[in-house]
């Protein structure tokens, strides 16, 4: 069922689109008549994502990439213009999280942590943007954090990342305009998978909800479709004007502290 | 008031810079050292290091030179416990940093490593292990060098870009960990200064004085920072003068902030 036309005939490559937030977004944009590449270093996820893509009468493929690897960003955009023979669409989704105090931090997973965060969207920006100029200009969205926004407790490799990719952002909406735009989504609590392993490690999981939950003003977590609508904005012309900008999806989290 | 002048303010403390033996770091370990700080001059340049901390002596001051590569954690580990078994250690300054001028499309895997690494992962190292260290003392201030271009974009400036803005982050997680600690993390943001990584590229431009010009237009000030006034700012969070400030940027960029949001 095609909900609009947004992306009509455009090519959308979503990297850790195998789950929550790049599943949505996925599907979400197909709805709105995208191509999809599916990336995900889990198989089976991807899969049954380009399968839910395809429920909703769209077309994907499923890739499999390790974004801490630079060959697998190069391989995965290679892939993704060797089948649909264009791209208009880079949604930097995949990320690692690992928390920690900074003392407590190994090199190992300070390496981990930038690599896949921080470096795997240079590689994969750095492979894709002569396509999306090529094609007639399109959109790099990057997940970043609020985490990346603010300074907190535990999250030294991870919130530094994250900074980063802010940063990098910028960077690519300064240098690659006219035909480029790049922004971030800087998403708060989000009620994926992912989350709900790191709630689950937590002793008191309700406390732990319920202690999270006073930090943000609209009193709930976020869903993975509240960020695919935001990430839909940010590729489409609705948001044409828009580069370089930071889109906090955190219930009002940031602007409490 | 003039810029660059001491006053006393870091008498017996002991105080390690890295990228100590040119440029911004070299004058960051003279300025300490005027204020009264014992200095170690770290610098992967073991010459330059030697020759800042001659420099030192003569001119009346205690400095050491240590010849560090701060992307090695078992280097970055061995001179922490080294300075702080001798004299401990109450003051560190991360400034050692490199910056590659190319496009994103043009920036090699190399260099994008190398400007993380040395950018990034060494004040991460240095911080990770000298924390301890201020920590064991009753408190301490680290103070970071970031980068006007870690608040804004700049094109050809991608890895430098992303590690300097990168860096204020690590800073304000440090600055909230290690508070209840007495440790202080608190970053200095120069736009282009009269001395250090900024000299290093109008230098190799092929016109110095015009890029000069042009950036210092492009200043509200109209002019470029100087070195005097980036350690102001240092001497500043490195004392007593700032005991309540934590986990913040000072820019020295002559008024740029002011054009953003």
């Amino acid at each position: 069922m095609e909900l609009g036309t947004d992306l009509a005939g455009r090519v959308a490559l979503v990297t850790g689109a195998g789950s929550g937030q790049g599943r949505a977004a996925s599907v979400l944009f197909a709805e709105h008549g995208a191509y999809i590449a599916v990336v995900d270093i889990d198989d089976d996820g991807a899969k049954e994502t380009v399968r839910m893509v395809e429920a909703a009468g769209g077309d994907a493929i499923a890739v499999h990439a390790n974004v801490s690897r630079r060959d697998d960003c190069d391989a995965m955009v290679a892939a993704t213009v060797s089948h649909f023979d264009r791209l208009d669409v880079l949604y930097n989704n995949a990320a690692v999280q690992m928390s920690g105090r900074l003392v407590d931090c190994t090199e190992a997973e300070w390496d981990l942590t930038i690599a896949t965060n921080l470096s795997a969207i240079f590689w994969a920006c750095r492979a894709a943007v002569p396509h999306l100029r090529a094609d007639g200009g399109g959109s790099i969205i990057n997940t970043a954090s609020v985490l990346g926004l603010i300074g907190s407790e535990g999250y030294a490799a991870y919130g530094a990342a994250k900074a980063g990719l802010v940063a990098l952002t910028r960077q690519l909406a300064t240098e690659h305009g006219p035909e480029v735009r790049a922004n971030v989504i800087a998403p708060g609590s989000i009620d994926t998978p992912r989350f709900r392993k790191v709630a689950e490690q937590m002793p008191d999981q309700q406390g732990f909800l319920d202690g999270l939950l006073r930090h943000v003003p609209l009193r709930r977590l976020g869903t993975a479709e509240d960020i695919a609508r935001i990430a839909l904005f940010l590729a489409s012309d609705q948001s044409a004007y828009t580069s370089g900008a930071v889109i906090p999806c955190d219930g009002g989290l940031a602007a409490l502290r | 008031m003039t810029a660059g002048v001491a006053s006393g303010e870091l008498v017996d403390r002991v105080a390690v810079v890295t990228g100590a033996a040119s440029g911004l770091g070299a004058a960051i370990a003279r300025r300490l050292s005027a204020e009264g700080a014992r200095v170690v001059v770290a610098d992967v340049d073991a010459t330059g290091a030697a020759e800042v901390t001659n420099e030192i002596t003569a001119n009346g001051g205690v400095a050491e030179p240590a010849h560090i590569d701060v992307t090695d954690e078992d280097q970055v580990r061995a001179l922490v416990a080294k300075t702080e078994a001798r004299d401990g250690l109450d003051v560190v300054v991360c400034s050692a940093a490199v910056e590659t001028r190319a496009e994103l499309a043009q920036t090699s895997d190399d260099d994008w490593q190398r400007v993380l690494d040395v950018d990034l992962k060494g004040p991460f190292l240095t911080m990770k292990h000298t924390i301890p260290a201020l920590t064991r003392r009753g408190g301490g201030s680290i103070v970071l060098l970031g980068s006007t271009l870690g608040a804004i974009g700049s094109p050809s400036y991608a890895a430098y870009c992303a590690a300097k803005g990168a860096l204020v982050n690590l800073a304000k997680q440090a600055a909230i960990e290690h508070a209840p600690d007495g440790v202080r993390v608190n970053v200095v943001s120069p736009s282009a200064t009269e001395a250090g990584l900024f000299l290093k590229v109008v230098e190799a431009s092929g016109d110095p004085e015009g890029v000069k010009r042009m950036v210092a237009g492009n200043m509200p000030m109209g002019r470029l920072g100087t070195a005097d006034e980036v350690c102001d700012a240092i001497v500043f969070l490195a004392g007593d003068r700032s005991t309540y400030t934590s986990g913040t940027v000072i820019p020295l960029d002559g008024g740029l902030a002011a054009r953003r949001a």
